[in-house]
């Protein structure tokens, strides 16, 4: 399980480099709002990548409790490891 | 049998198949046994003869449409069509569930809150309040990253500023809407659909709404503030339907809708829900989640249901345009396509076009383009272009339009000019006329504030004497607090006034953002000023300036860094800090800020003029 979060972090990471700046240095505890500028179309974007390289679909309401990138992972985590 | 045939599970091979789904609804095992069920959407052609909306209520449109074979189809973000609500079935339905909402002693005129998703259960509870008699209202869904507070607040004025009786929210979000409700002294209930179904329904009858009741209220701005509930009557509602289906849209057989736009929206609520049902008109649904994420599939369902009419704001044109790849194309067929209503906000004529440039190859006929006006004060719709003609533009000099208030046609080339789409006539019943700050009328091509008087207009806002008084003047004008001018008899919309900031379709009120600021310890009132600023890409930033008496860095830094966070969770934007000394930021004579003032000065010290836009929001 362990392990299975690191990778997740790790896939998620590489996609969120495509939404900052090349110099941006990501780690678990960055902020998705504040750190990243990550706003309503960058998100967009972001869980369509997310959906298609996991294979999960994200529901809304479930982002109202996302601010980091640890918070995301997790959250990715929980729906790929719990529905099936 | 005539319940919604509910397609939920059946699809568990895909997991982006339940997208719609709730999480826990995901993990229940009653529904990963069930083998799929072939069903099918309502048809386009129906089988009763067609009335276009000459009823005098919303249910008695109904009781007619449910003799008919046509209704709602609601389809999942991989296009499968997970739920199919004939207008027979919801009629059956809503009166049920209008049954269960009388037995929980609401009574007459009582508000009922409901979070609208897309889904058919939002439906069948908004007609069953109007069978009980009771006035619905439909709250939004969360959509930003880290919103769970703010929503919660969100929510929590709306119960207040609609003093709700009762609220509803499906499994998704029932969590959010019991945490608004904590505490409340006026909701005599909340929970699911399901667990209202489960109530028994008692044999009450139900009796016919009368025209001067009121249908619903329409929430008009969902953030910090108490939020302001549009009262429109069935008499309002029912004569902006009819001008909608017979003069905008000549909606005719073998018409056929689809839409992403969200339930809690005017345009998607009265437009793509209200509208198609009152002229016997089937409409397939996207979610609006869906449709951000990909917008790929509401063209698809266009064009694989062979639908008619279709509306967006010109955002959701330009997500299309953005996000759609060319490759996609192949597979489009848009040529059935006959009204793509375009409305809710300013539209520009670039995206009009870059959206045609695009489509053109899958179909799309840049005829098809309806541009619209309205606002959920006048019900939902103002004006309307002639259907089937396209988009006309008028290109006007921008200097005299900021420097004399006038739109004079661009006479040369060369010289910067603004453009700005014809939104065309006002619907039967329906005057428009644009005045100056002295509420004299303006003759053609000044531009000044719209005003609006006829059948749609609404009562006023609910439980507020005093936004009602500014809004509807002597006479019963509407003051839309939109600027334009009319041109040989048609409307054409050149800005918002200062009070409002749209970014990416979304409307914004300038004071909830300053109000937001204020609320920090080093903030005081009247020290904040908020605005938005359009490049001539068309993007939208918001501006936010502060006197701020801040000295070290690290303290400045630490609250621009918590004003651009706060902003971001309240209203999904970035904006921009400025901190300035006191005594900046400019005053009226009584002291009241002036946003108006505060962009001119904010762009002069950022000496940004060559790259905005020349709105008359300049003026």
């Amino acid at each position: 399980m362990a392990s299975d979060y690191t990778e997740i972090l790790q896939r998620l990471c590489h996609h969120l480099k495509k939404f900052c700046e090349p110099n941006v240095e990501i780690t678990p505890e960055t902020d998705l709002i504040n750190q990243l500028a990550i706003d309503s179309v960058k998100l967009l974007n972001l869980i369509m990548e997310i959906e298609d390289e996991f294979d999960i679909s994200v529901p809304l309401n479930a982002l109202a409790d996302v601010q980091t990138v640890h918070e995301l992972a997790n959250l990715i985590h929980r729906i790929k490891y719990t529905e099936q | 049998m005539t319940s919604t045939v509910n397609l939920e599970g059946k699809t568990l091979s895909s997991t982006i198949a339940k997208l719609n789904a709730p999480l826990m609804q995901a993990f229940d095992p009653r529904l990963s046994s069930e083998s799929p069920v072939a069903i099918i959407p309502t048809p386009t052609y129906n089988t009763q003869a067609q009335r276009l909306a000459d009823f005098d209520t919303l249910t008695a449109a109904l009781e007619y449409a449910a003799a008919g074979a046509a209704g709602y189809n609601f389809y999942d973000a991989k296009g499968n069509l997970r739920s199919v609500l004939p207008y027979r079935a919801l009629r059956l339905n809503a009166r049920t569930s209008a049954q269960r909402l009388l037995s929980l002693g609401l009574v007459s005129g009582d508000r009922v809150a409901i979070v609208a998703d897309t889904t058919p259960e939002f439906v069948e509870l908004f007609f069953a309040c109007r069978y009980a008699g009771l006035v619905p209202f439909a709250m939004p869904v969360p959509v930003n990253l880290g919103s769970h507070a703010v929503y919660v607040q969100q929510l929590r004025g709306m119960l207040e500023g609609g003093q709700a009786s009762a609220a509803l929210a499906n499994t998704d979000y029932i969590a959010f809407l019991q945490e608004a409700a904590e505490g409340s002294q006026g909701l005599r209930w909340v929970g699911t659909p399901e667990q209202l179904g489960k109530l028994s329904a008692p044999d009450i009858a139900l009796n016919a709404n009368d025209p001067d009741e009121i249908a619903y209220l329409q929430f008009t701005s969902g953030s910090t503030r108490i939020p302001r509930g549009v009262i429109i009557t069935e008499r309002a509602l029912m004569s902006n339907l009819r001008g909608i289906v017979r003069n905008g849209l000549e909606i005719h057989a073998g018409d056929r809708c689809a839409s992403w736009l969200p339930f809690y929206h005017d345009m998607g609520l009265v437009g793509m829900v209200m509208a198609p049902m009152v002229a016997q008109v089937s409409v397939d649904y996207l979610a609006t989640r869906d449709f951000a994420i990909r917008p790929l599939q509401w063209l698809r369902l266009i064009s694989r249901n062979r639908a008619t009419v279709a509306f967006s704001q010109p955002f959701g044109l330009k997500l299309c345009t953005l996000r759609v790849r060319d490759s996609d194309l192949e597979d489009l067929d848009l040529s059935s396509w006959r009204a793509a209503g375009v409305g809710a906000e300013m539209i520009r004529p670039d995206t009009l076009r870059n959206f045609a440039e695009k489509f053109a190859p899958a179909g799309f006929d840049a005829r098809a383009f309806l541009p619209c006006y309205g606002l959920a004060e006048s019900t939902l719709a103002v004006t309307f272009s002639q259907v089937g003609q396209g988009f006309q533009s008028l290109r006007v000099d921008a200097s005299t339009l900021v420097d004399r208030k006038l739109a004079i046609r661009l006479q040369a080339e060369g010289r910067k000019y603004s453009e700005f789409v014809n939104c065309g006539r006002p619907l039967p019943e329906h005057t428009v006329k644009v005045v100056d700050d002295a509420g004299q009328e303006l003759s053609d091509l000044r531009v000044g504030s719209v005003l609006v008087h006829g059948s749609s207009i609404m009562t006023g806002y609910f439980n507020n004497p005093q936004d009602t008084q500014k809004t509807l003047q002597p006479g019963n004008w509407l003051d839309t607090g939109d600027l334009g001018f009319v041109f040989e008899g048609d409307l054409y919309v050149t800005g918002r006034r200062t009070d409002v900031i749209i970014v990416n379709g979304r409307n914004i009120r300038a004071q909830d953002i300053e109000e937001l600021a204020e609320q920090q310890p080093e903030v005081r009132t009247r020290e904040a000023s908020a605005f938005g600023i359009t490049d001539t890409n068309d993007v939208t930033t918001i501006v936010l300036v502060i006197e701020c008496r801040l000295t070290s860095t690290t303290d400045r830094q630490a609250l621009t860094s918590r004003l651009q966070r706060l902003v971001y969770m309240a209203f999904g934007v970035n904006c921009l800090v400025e901190l300035v000394p006191p005594h900046t930021l400019p005053r009226t004579s009584s002291g009241k800020l002036s946003r108006f003032a505060a962009r001119q000065g904010f762009i002069q010290r950022t000496k940004l003029t060559d790259q905005l836009s020349a709105e008359s929001g300049d003026i």
